[in-house]
């Protein structure tokens, strides 16, 4: 009867082991166990390590439960008043061998096991980087920078926490938790029975707690990075705060943020604070029990003393698996959804894909003709309708309009890193959706409008991983108007730029960035702004450089500045998404009305 | 070696002194947290000695009659008083542990709360240069991280240390008290521990640190990558990025590796001296308890306080590295606080100043790093109503004569007046009230359009914000979105660059300034908005002095006076007709200009 009620109470503990399996695969999510085909792969390759490891730790497992069963017989003889030296001596030299013995071995499982789940989390942390930068400019247009930083960050984490530490638990809970409980049974069933009534509520409440300190944690981690946001953003518009005065209310401000976050995390620490003492209480009952039933029985000469000591020994021992039990549920529970976001992400595909059978990209290009093509983001939203236009070779094209009217997205059309929602775009008479877009854009140079610099060093920033001799990157840079920006530079071209380095004025990342695009010797060049942050006369200067490198080059110029896009072949206005003009710079003036506006605002007449 | 220590000790007692006005006023806080921890001792420690009472007076008697048990003075004399009195013990252990705990963090965190708002404020009353000289990255994390880890040393490591160790101490008082002969034996273990867990805290801290450091990697080669994508593909450069990423990556794993084999080392050697001690005290015990100098129940119960000694170690060390960091923190936290504030120069009679009707430099000299003159022999005045433009290349010294007006910086020789009187004699704060600066960027705070532009001593109500908005062209607000009430997020999204920057000069129109200067104010625009901002700048400018850089003459041509700068000096000064006829600088800059 005892020993039943014993058996059932096992077979909750394992069920409530088990239990995370059932909820996690089947509850939660309808894509049934799609994160673990990511890790499969993993376990498989390392089967040889994982399973050494687990056997080492099993062995440490087996081994720690003897040292009580020694001590036990050691105190028995000692009570029953008989202690033979020798044995006393072979029995401490016994333990010593143990102890030699689990050290070695947990060093070795430790290396193993730890080992694994480290390489698990390298290669899931390579799989994205590659993965991302793959992915297509409509896919960060949906997505948010942040969440796939979590994803890098804190998922891969959880993963590496649940795939390492949880197996390790796991193993340990199980088999270690089962064998202490198997030699407690075999010793005083009923006992044992009594000495777990505390149990299910210790594992409630590891698990309860250990999720509630997690999500307060999340929620302070949320508060604390929007502090942070403030006092960075207070740091940078510190000459404006100073001008405004503003200086009371940037502080209340953070003062109000740092609150919000200390309230936060104050919860969370009612949390934290209850685990532990909950957790000693609970404890503390079981060992109650132990010495005032196992007292009696004791007296009453069913228990011996031994028996008693080993009792509340093994009780010692029964604490952290019991604990693991919640803690481990809650971190495979983590761990699994974290693997489902990276999986999710990991299974993301760019629109943009390469046809089955890409025509090969010709090796002139001739003509790229836009025809009644238009684009929408969002599907209702148009930003581009209509566009027809006709771009020949080696010509030059200006593109220019209002803010806002799709002339980013034009160039980002011919790129291929959007597709039209209408019409088509021909490039020699072939449709840019039947070419690899890899092989597309390594036709064509672009600078995009917003400069974007690598904390690296100038060269790399201009170079990005590509060759050219020193000659002539010295001929771009000199185009690019930076010699001596470098050369003011404390170590010229290797000097560090960005975050940790130089801090470069707008005009001057502009030109890095333009020199980016100058590198390689492509047949088409689009420039999206490239001169709005400089003066009239170096805007002038650098326009005309690129003018002369690129001379029997395509070259489309986007720009505010009517005076950077005079020397232009064709140029054509940009108005709500259509083309309202088209023309030379003398035949817009008298066309447009945009156009004219604008030269007389740029333009002043002489008296 | 111990050179090195000394001098962090006498560091530390540095720290301490600088900390100490942040700290005092929640000492009384730590004091009682302190008291509580030894509260919580004592009833961790009376635990065991309790089941030891309970084995030795009732269960095991051996060969006594009299059943009952001594605990402090108090005798149990029967099993089941014993053990209400056992619950009793559990439940209070319980409770105390708890509120100790939770005071100790909440302690901990108003002492973090306290002292981030202090910091935060001395450091926007810090001057320009200051922010000019550091990054502004390094400068947040001061607020933020540092201020973090100094939390982690209130909560987790000052009281925790304190705690461990004492709780050490008292153990080997309990355990000398058993039995001093072989606590002796314990104690040959001591130096073992103390240098082992010393040298592991040291190979510990250094992969630790570079863990971090290589994560930190990571993840800004990860954002890098994500922000930098169009660049990346475009460039074809994708598998460049892909390589140098799991190099890094690599290098983490190396780390990792370490950290995981120096702790494979340590954890299972502190488990062995678990096992060592456990033998010999098993056999020296046993001999003592043959020989009757001892009590089996005294010996399990020695047995059971030795576990409890051990299990502070490892967390010791892991604390001692918490505690490096913090008191690394603490030290750069106070590199800040020492820092002198901007206002403190002006102690001395400042004059009161109500409008600002006369603005002169008569010859400013002005260098940043007093060796590399910025600007030189600078000399104009400007009226109430009247405008000056200042155009000249990039370096050549435009916006340091903006540093200079504001008081952002001080010049090397030559005088600045306002309304005649010396800009050092009168009150900052008195002149930034009567000025209002509009910058290339437009800089705009997270939060409501309407918390942007007001100034905080006189805020604006609905008729005349609106009327504000108005004036700076700031119509579209009410058209597309939430009026003065839109929120905005960093960076000002949703609004455009030429939106943001009307939102700037109707935060200048809301301070009713009487000196304006705009800093390229226009030169993120296109044509079309920038005709909106130029109606709201002249629109500002009226009746008011005015200041404008530019690099686009077309800008500034209708200003009043006209300072052609170039490295640093002023080449030619005129109005625009004058410059004209010159036909100096100016005169070839236009004809650039004009195609």
């Amino acid at each position: 009867m005892d020993r039943n009620s014993i058996e059932n109470h096992r077979k909750i503990t394992y069920a409530s082991v088990m239990n995370f399996q059932v909820q996690t695969d089947a509850v939660k999510d309808g894509r049934k166990g799609g994160g673990l085909k990511l890790i499969l792969p993993f376990f498989r390759r390392y089967k040889a390590q994982i399973l050494l490891g687990m056997v080492c730790m099993i062995i440490v497992d087996g081994t720690q439960l003897i040292v009580p069963q020694v001590i036990r017989s050691v105190v028995d003889t000692l009570d029953a008043g008989s202690l033979d030296r020798a044995v006393l001596i072979r029995q401490c030299v016994f333990i010593l061998g143990l102890g030699v013995l689990m050290a070695v071995l947990r060093y070795a499982w430790r290396i193993l096991l730890m080992g694994s789940a480290r390489n698990l989390e390298k290669g899931i942390r390579d799989q994205l980087y590659t993965h991302i930068m793959a992915l297509d400019p409509a896919f960060f247009d949906r997505v948010n920078t942040g969440d796939i930083m979590a994803h890098a960050t804190s998922d891969i984490n959880h993963v590496r926490m649940a795939f390492g530490f949880g197996i390790i638990v796991l193993v340990d809970t199980v088999l270690l938790g089962g064998a202490i409980l198997a030699i407690m049974i075999w010793t005083h069933p009923k006992l044992t029975a009594l000495a777990l009534i505390p149990m299910p509520a210790l594992i409630f409440f590891t698990r309860f707690l250990g999720k509630k300190m997690h999500d307060f944690h999340t929620t302070a981690q949320e508060s604390f990075s929007v502090l942070t946001e403030m006092i960075r953003e207070s740091f940078f518009g510190i000459r404006i705060i100073k001008v405004f005065n503003f200086e009371s209310l940037v502080t209340n401000r953070v003062g109000h943020a740092a609150t919000d976050y200390f309230r936060k995390n104050l919860k969370r620490a009612v949390a934290t604070s209850l685990l532990r003492p909950l957790l000693g209480f609970f404890f503390n009952i079981s060992s109650l029990i132990i010495l005032f039933y196992g007292g009696i029985l004791v007296m009453r000469n069913t228990l011996s003393p031994g028996e008693l000591v080993a009792f509340l020994q093994y009780l010692g021992l029964l604490a952290w698996p019991i604990i693991a039990i919640g803690w481990m549920t809650n971190l495979f529970q983590r761990g699994m959804s974290s693997l489902r976001r990276i999986n999710a992400l990991l299974q993301s595909r760019p629109r943009i894909t390469c046809p089955e059978n890409p025509v090969t990209m010709p090796r002139q290009i001739r003509q790229i003709r836009f025809s009644h093509t238009g684009f929408s983001y969002d599907g209702h939203t148009p930003i581009l309708s209509d566009i027809c236009l006709d771009i020949p070779g080696g010509s030059r094209v200006g593109i220019t309009g209002p803010p806002g009217t799709g002339k980013t997205t034009l160039a980002c059309l011919m790129m291929r890193l959007y597709d039209p929602t209408q019409g088509k775009i021909r490039v020699n008479g072939i449709p840019t959706t039947d070419m690899d877009p890899k092989a597309l854009q390594s036709c064509i140079a672009f600078m995009p409008q917003e400069p974007f610099l690598f904390s690296a060093t100038i060269r790399e920033n201009m170079l990005m991983g590509r060759n050219m001799p020193d000659t002539e990157l010295e001929k771009v840079i000199r185009i690019c108007d930076l010699s001596d920006t470098i050369k003011a530079m404390p170590r010229g071209l290797e000097a560090l730029v960005g975050e940790r380095g130089v801090t470069l004025s707008g005009g001057q990342k502009q030109r890095l960035v333009l020199a980016r695009a100058l590198v390689e010797d492509k047949p088409v060049l689009i420039l999206d702004d490239p001169v709005s942050q400089l003066d009239t006369q170096t805007a002038q200067r650098v326009i005309d450089g690129i003018h002369r490198r690129t001379k029997d080059r395509t070259c489309v110029l986007i720009s505010h500045r009517l005076s950077a896009l005079a020397a232009c072949d064709t140029i054509y206005v940009l108005e709500n998404g259509r083309i309202s003009a088209g023309g030379s710079h003398a035949h817009l003036l008298e066309t447009s009305r945009y156009y004219r506006h604008a030269f007389d605002v740029q333009q002043f007449e002489e008296t | 070696m111990t050179r090195e220590e000394k001098e962090i000790r006498l560091a530390d007692l540095v720290l301490a002194k600088a900390m100490w006005p942040y700290i005092r006023p929640y000492a009384w806080m730590l004091a009682v947290s302190t008291l509580l921890v030894f509260a919580g001792i004592f009833f961790e420690l009376s635990i065991p000695l309790l089941i030891q009472k309970g084995l030795d007076g009732f269960i095991l008697q051996s060969g006594q009659n009299s059943k009952d048990a001594l605990f402090l003075g108090l005798h149990m004399e029967d099993f089941r008083s014993f053990g209400l009195f056992f619950c009793l013990m559990i439940l209070a252990a319980f409770v105390i542990d708890f509120g100790q705990t939770l005071f100790l963090e909440y302690s901990g965190q108003k002492i973090i709360l306290n002292l981030r708002w202090k910091l935060f404020s001395h450091m926007t009353g810090l001057p320009v240069a200051y922010y000019d000289k550091n990054a502004s990255g390094r400068l947040v994390a001061r607020v933020a991280g540092d201020i973090e880890n100094m939390n982690e040393m209130f909560t987790s490591v000052l009281v925790f240390i304190f705690k461990d160790l004492v709780l050490m101490a008292a153990i080997f008082v309990m355990l000398a008290r058993l039995n001093a002969g072989l606590a002796f034996y314990l104690f040959g273990l001591v130096p073992v521990i103390l240098m082992s867990v010393t040298g592991f805290s040291r190979h510990v801290r250094s992969a630790f640190r570079t863990i971090r450091q290589k994560i930190g990697e990571i993840n800004h080669s990860f954002s890098e990558g994500i922000s930098g994508i169009r660049a990346i593909q475009t460039t074809g450069s994708a598998a460049t990025f892909i390589k140098r990423f799991r190099d890094l990556n690599a290098t983490h794993y190396d780390a990792a590796m370490r950290q995981i084999k120096t702790f494979a080392v340590f954890m299972p050697f502190i488990g062995l001296l678990g096992i060592i001690s456990t033998a010999v005290i098993l056999w020296a015990g046993g001999l003592k308890v043959t020989a009757h100098e001892m009590t089996i129940g005294e010996l399990v119960a020695f047995l059971t306080y030795m576990k409890l000694f051990f299990r502070p170690l490892r967390e010791l060390s892991e604390k001692f590295n918490l505690l490096q960091n913090a008191l690394a923190s603490a030290e750069r936290i106070t590199t800040v606080l020492e820092q002198k504030k901007d206002r403190q120069r002006l102690t001395r009679k400042r004059v009161r100043m109500d409008a600002i009707h006369h603005l002169a430099f008569d010859h400013v000299h002005f260098s940043y790093d007093t060796e590399t003159p910025v600007l030189k022999d600078i000399c104009f005045s400007l009226e109430k109503g009247s405008s000056i433009g200042i155009v000249g290349q990039t370096g050549s010294g435009k916006t340091s004569i903006i540093n200079l007006v504001t008081g952002f910086y001080r010049p090397d020789a030559g005088l600045i007046r306002i309304n005649g009187q010396l800009q050092e004699s009168i009150n900052t704060m008195d002149i930034r009230r009567k000025t209002a600066l509009v910058m290339q960027d437009p800089i705009l705070f997270s939060g409501t359009v309407k918390d942007n532009i007001c100034p905080p001593e006189n805020p604006l109500d609905g008729p005349d914000l609106k009327k504000v908005l108005e004036q700076a062209n700031c119509g579209f607000l009410y058209d597309k979105f939430n009026g003065p009430e839109t929120m905005l997020k960093e960076g000002g999204r949703p609004l455009s660059a030429g939106e943001k920057q009307l939102i700037c000069i109707a935060r200048a129109f809301a301070c009713n300034p009487d000196l304006i200067i705009f800093d390229e104010a226009t030169s993120y625009m296109d044509s079309g908005s920038e005709q909106a901002v130029h109606e709201a700048m002249n629109r500002l400018m009226k009746g008011r002095l005015s200041i404008i850089i530019a690099h686009r003459l077309s800008t500034i041509r209708h200003c009043d006076r006209i300072l052609l700068l170039r490295n640093g000096r002023i080449r030619e000064q005129g109005s625009h007709p004058e410059l004209v006829r010159a036909k100096g600088e100016y005169y070839h800059l236009l004809e650039k200009e004009t195609l």
